[in-house]
């Protein structure tokens, strides 16, 4: 299968940029309209699988982006050995979990939500570029507030916050009252879901 | 022999706690190897449990987090509570209910299993696109363009290279030393300023005057421990009229 010029243009974009590159951006570069960019996006998306090859188009963080095959991931990241931070800690995914679902928040939300301490675990995700300060909360002593970046949705393959699983029913039971949550609590464990 | 035999046990626990984000995750644990559910009847019934998970680590280790023994504390009072007769009155009960720790408890416990949760979707979805390598793009490669133009791609003179030495030279220049020096009235001092003020036997003036006009507040203060030391000494007898009135002093005879 040959691409047509505006199809190999898309494909030259998002091999030359280092973020999701989103649809209005991608018409922006080409001078094409939005049909014809969607269109060619998906022609690229066949001709990769068609062609066999490695890579594919991913949908993150608001763009499309392309990656490697994550089944050749084993290969690949033996390229980067001893130079890629390793995977976040269970304390560090709760920390970035209770961020994603109530931002922006402050540190001690998430301290209380949590019941630990979670000062190593912030500073991990600040570093790593998953959080970042999204201004300060009106209140007493105006503590910092904290918000998931783009960083964070990429590298957990989200298109956007709205993506995040179980967005509602975490949604409901921070908005719930304690009463409510009792309630809740009951009818989430008769579905008798939980991990460990 | 005491501490030999609860060694095996002991460090079982530690092992096990170490396991666990906090005191609300091994909470959801005992809730759940238990098969209960989150309310508080059954939460009441693993806190025996919980609190010999604490007892046994606490006497292993001092170090334990503060947050497993504030949990402690909350399921022991929750337990009181629940042997106690009720003595609450159905108005006080809706408007205490933000308040009430069993209440507080569900909350959080309800909240955190939510997000434990939403933790290990998150897990999976790192383990899927941590594998998914995009290229590197732009970023990198301008940013080496940038390194490589600031190492000096254009060649500059000698001259202008001696300019920038100088100029660094300059900010590094320490600047004059500033001292701050503070007078300082010494007692003795003082001593000689009175004496001059009173010049002989019988003399007196008043404290005011010899001060003079808007003293600083150090000033004043040197010169009030002056008249407490000659007063102690006996070589000045001082007056007030009352409470706040100016004070007269006189030089006595045994000024030495």
């Amino acid at each position: 299968m040959t691409l047509d010029r505006l199809a190999r243009e898309v494909e030259a974009l998002l091999m030359a940029s280092d973020r999701p590159l989103s649809i209005e951006r991608l018409c922006e570069l080409t001078g094409a309209g939005l049909e014809a960019v969607e269109q060619a996006v998906s022609r690229v998306e066949d001709a990769l699988v068609s062609g066999g090859h490695a890579m594919e188009i991913a949908y993150l963080a608001g763009g499309y982006r392309l990656v490697t095959e994550p089944a050749l991931g084993t290969v690949v990241s033996r390229l980067f050995e001893g130079r890629r931070p390793g995977k976040l800690t269970r304390a560090a995914l709760e920390t970035l979990a209770v961020v994603a679902y109530s931002q922006p928040c402050t540190r001690a939300h998430v301290e209380a939500v949590r019941g630990v301490n979670c000062d190593s675990a912030m500073k991990t995700l600040l570093e790593r570029d998953f959080l970042a300060i999204s201004g300060r909360m009106e209140t007493p002593g105006r503590p910092l507030l904290y918000g998931t970046t783009h960083a964070f949705l990429e590298y957990f393959g989200l298109a956007r916050l709205e993506h995040l699983p179980r967005l509602d029913e975490i949604g409901n039971l921070l908005a719930l009252g304690a009463d409510d949550l009792e309630k809740a609590a009951l009818d989430l464990s008769k579905d008798g879901e939980d991990d460990h | 022999m005491r501490t030999e035999a609860a060694t095996p046990e002991s460090t079982a626990c530690r092992v096990t706690l170490s396991d666990f984000e906090g005191p609300l995750d091994l909470l959801l644990f005992l809730i759940r190897r238990d098969e209960l559910d989150i309310t508080l009847i059954q939460v009441s019934e693993v806190a025996g449990q919980y609190l010999a998970y604490i007892r046994s680590a606490v006497e292993l280790d001092i170090d334990i987090a503060g947050e497993y023994l504030v949990m402690a504390a909350t399921l022991t009072r929750l337990k009181s509570r629940s042997l106690l007769p009720s003595q609450r009155n159905h108005d006080q009960d809706q408007s205490d209910d933000s308040l009430d720790p069993g209440k507080v408890l569900l909350r959080q416990l309800t909240l955190y299993r939510a997000f434990r949760e939403a933790a290990a979707e998150l897990r999976d979805s790192e383990e899927t696109w941590r594998d998914a390598f995009p290229p590197p793009g732009e970023r990198g490669r301008f940013q080496d363009a940038l390194r490589e133009a600031e190492r000096g791609g254009e060649s500059g003179s000698i001259l202008e290279l001696l300019e920038a030495l100088e100029s660094l030279a300059r900010r590094d220049e320490p600047g004059l030393p500033h001292l701050v020096q503070r007078p300082v009235l010494s007692i003795s001092e003082c001593i000689d300023r009175i004496s001059l003020a009173l010049p002989e036997r019988g003399s007196s003036g008043s404290f005011a005057g010899i001060l003079g006009e808007t003293p600083t507040r150090q000033r004043l203060v040197s010169f009030f421990v002056t008249l407490l030391e000659l007063v102690r000494r006996g070589w000045v007898a001082s007056r007030q009229e009352g409470p706040f009135g100016g004070i007269t002093l006189e030089r006595t005879g045994r000024w030495a």
